[in-house]
């Protein structure tokens, strides 16, 4: 046995050496991110063809897939751009991706534009993951409204040119009107409506981004509305304001499903009770899904928005590309197709996706408008203009930890 | 001839009874009792799949019905729609490949642990089982900063990492296997005749046969059911099965589409368990 003892040594040395060679690899600093140096958007379209990008978007929802695989890809395609959908089950999984190739100091990175927004925007800008400056070569920014607070910050970071807007959301409450007979109009009547009937309305355990953005709705309303809310997070004002929110929660808590001694973990869980017909209400961020999911058959057929009157938080979600995409030209002409109103009316469209459109209707061309205009209407949902009436603005991110913390600790913990 | 098989190769994988030995048969309720359980086994294992079995195939089920309400293959359209078919031909073959690569590193391991003196060997040991404990999320981040660095295509590096995943598994059975292994045997062929080469051909690899299929099976395991490396070190060069799975699962209304493809997904796995199964089961001695 000797002579394998001795190859094994051998072997051995050599692994010793590999390691050494990788050890003596990473310690090289890594190299900064390429950066795009284009002037004009024809030497943008000119670099962009042959190229090809991979666009990272959150797969769950399967008309968003379809719209891309279908409309947005073969429309890529005509530009010369060979788009791929990537599906993720969380956008937090391509921002990952993105911090690790910025560590190795990639110039030709695997992710070229992400479906992104709120803190998954606001941590990769921190970390320096997103090119920037770049939405102004795009043609078709000039459709939306440059002073639109929503288009201007992302959950209270300032875009500065790191991504093109795609999509508007509102947070919105749908309820089944086969038994709810008179529907609340206010977010305060809503907590009493869930008072005089026990166990029929819950919402999902901050820190999951539903519950976390009805927490938000219930400190607006306590407040007496957005306007005595600060946007910017400071911890006098968080102290001043607060009790009134914790105090209302805790006050509802008795009434809720299971006597609020549980709450549903995520926003997924929520539905899933409104689809057994286990409470009456449920929340969503995405009201695009709402017409798929009746149509379907897994929301009741009664399912109908809730239209508060004072309003309720709105969002923009964006594309993004990160600094370590070697495909910059094409993931920007692909931002820009997806910003057409061609494509955005497309979108719009509640059989294929209704997803609410980011450009200014002012700042159509009679055409243009025509294809919003010939639309149908959701049988469920209400227009952008109806469910974005007077829409509030999203908190700062520094808010929203805050927040979080304090209802695990006082309203979960605190009965 | 007076041969010692080691009992490795004639135990079969998973079967209770053994045909024909007097005496491992049970007779009159001891035999009663293990029918039954070897049922409630069946049952346990078979339950969770009979929702996803109706879910698979239901266009509408919505709370109370206890049945789905529509029969239909919107699940199916969906599933084809998202991409499965070239998914499962990423899985396959992402599954063989960290299977090729992980089995023979675990018969090399597993080989000089059990007859060399390998020095340090429980530190050895402890290494060969330590991505066990290293969370696949940690290594990912960490490891593919360096793959990145060092210019690895992004398959190569899942394939890599999912193999060093799969090493403990492969060692472990290869170990145990190796354990049981009679030396003797492979000596006695020396004695009449035989090269080495013929002697690992003709006479050990037959003998471990069962022991390297249930170690390739394992491995496979590892880079069919991988979601965490493949995105993160992959890139969104490759989408797998459990890619399309997670990302479906994230979303509401998808329940079909989820079922479809999970019981789609366990199809390979079985296939190859009952393969396994016969393989294991092959009589390695007694041919001339």
């Amino acid at each position: 046995m000797r002579r394998s003892s001795s190859r094994s040594v051998r072997f051995g040395s050599i692994i010793a050496s590999a390691a050494a060679a990788l050890l003596a690899f990473s310690a090289c600093s890594a190299p900064a991110p390429a950066q795009q140096g284009f002037d004009s958007w024809d030497q943008v379209t000119a670099a962009a063809k042959g190229q090809t990008v991979r666009l990272w978007m959150y797969g769950g929802d399967e008309q968003g897939n379809a719209y891309v695989d279908k409309t947005l890809i073969p429309g890529a395609a005509t530009l010369g751009v060979t788009l791929q959908r990537v599906p993720v089950a969380d956008t937090k999984d391509a921002l990952n991706r993105v911090l690790t190739e910025i560590q190795a100091g990639t110039r030709d990175g695997n992710v070229d534009l992400v479906w992104v927004n709120g803190d998954n925007f606001g941590t990769g800008k921190q970390a320096g993951a997103w090119s920037c400056g770049w939405t102004s070569l795009l043609p078709n920014m000039v459709l939306t409204n440059p002073t639109d607070p929503l288009l201007a910050n992302d959950f209270g970071t300032p875009v500065q040119g790191c991504e093109a807007p795609w999509n508007k959301a509102q947070f919105t409450i749908a309820y089944n009107s086969a038994t709810v007979s008179e529907p609340p109009h206010t977010l305060a009547g809503l907590l009493d409506w869930a008072q005089k009937h026990p166990g029929r309305f819950t919402y999902p355990a901050p820190p999951d981004f539903t519950g976390s953005v009805f927490t938000r709705e219930v400190l607006d309303s306590v407040s007496g509305g957005y306007k005595n809310v600060p946007l910017r997070f400071d911890q006098k004002t968080f102290d001043r304001i607060t009790p009134a929110l914790y105090g209302r929660l805790k006050e509802l808590a008795p009434s809720l499903w299971r006597q609020g001694k549980t709450y549903p973990k995520t926003s997924a869980e929520l539905n899933a009770l409104y689809a057994g017909g286990q409470v009456d209400f449920t929340m969503t961020y995405g009201p695009a899904e709402l017409t798929k999911l009746v149509a379907h058959g897994t929301y009741p057929a009664a399912t109908k928005v809730l239209t508060l009157t004072e309003g309720t938080v709105g969002n923009a979600s964006f594309l993004a590309i990160p600094a370590t995409s070697g495909h910059q030209a094409g993931a920007m002409v692909v931002a820009n197709l997806a910003l057409s109103p061609q494509q955005q009316a497309a979108k719009a469209d509640p059989r294929v996706w209704g997803q609410y459109t980011v450009l200014d209707t002012a700042r159509l061309d009679a055409a243009q408008r025509a294809l919003f205009e010939k639309l149908p209407q959701s049988p469920v949902v209400p227009s952008y203009d109806v469910l974005s009436h007077n829409a509030n603005p999203e908190l700062s991110a520094a808010w929203v930890p805050a927040l979080d913390d304090a209802w695990r600790r006082l309203v979960l913990a605190g009965r | 001839m007076a041969l010692t098989l080691p009992p490795d190769s004639r135990t079969p994988l998973s079967w209770p009874v053994q045909p024909g030995n007097g005496l491992r048969a049970s007779h009159g309720i001891a035999r009663t009792l293990r029918i039954l359980l070897a049922m409630a086994l069946a049952l346990w294992f078979a339950l969770p799949l009979v929702p996803l079995a109706l879910w698979a195939f239901a266009d509408r089920w919505s709370f109370p019905a206890v049945l789905p309400q529509a029969w239909g293959w919107d699940g199916v359209r969906t599933a084809l729609a998202q991409g499965a078919v070239p998914a499962f031909g990423h899985s396959l073959l992402l599954g063989l490949l960290v299977s090729a690569v992980a089995t023979p590193l675990g018969v090399l391991a597993a080989r000089a642990l059990a007859y060399h003196r390998v020095p340090y060997a429980p530190v050895v040991n402890v290494l060969l089982f330590a991505p066990l404990a290293l969370p696949a999320f940690v290594a990912a981040l960490g490891l593919n900063v360096l793959l990145l660095r060092l210019q690895v295509p992004p398959f190569a590096g899942v394939v890599l990492l999912l193999s060093v995943y799969a090493l403990p598994y492969t060692s472990y059975t290869m170990r145990v296997a190796y354990g049981a292994h009679d030396l003797a045997i492979e000596e006695e062929a020396r004695l009449l005749g035989a090269s080495p080469w013929q002697v690992t051909w003709r006479v050990q690899l037959p003998l471990l046969a069962p022991a390297l299929a249930r170690a390739a099976f394992l491995a496979f395991l590892v880079g069919w059911s991988d979601y965490v490396i493949t995105v993160l070190v992959g890139g969104g060069t490759i989408v797998t099965v459990p890619v399309l799975v997670a990302s479906a699962a994230a979303g509401t209304g998808n329940d079909a589409t989820v079922a479809l493809l999970s019981a789609a997904a366990l199809l390979p796995p079985l296939v190859l368990l009952l393969g396994l199964g016969l393989f294991g089961r092959r009589p390695t001695g007694g041919r001339p």
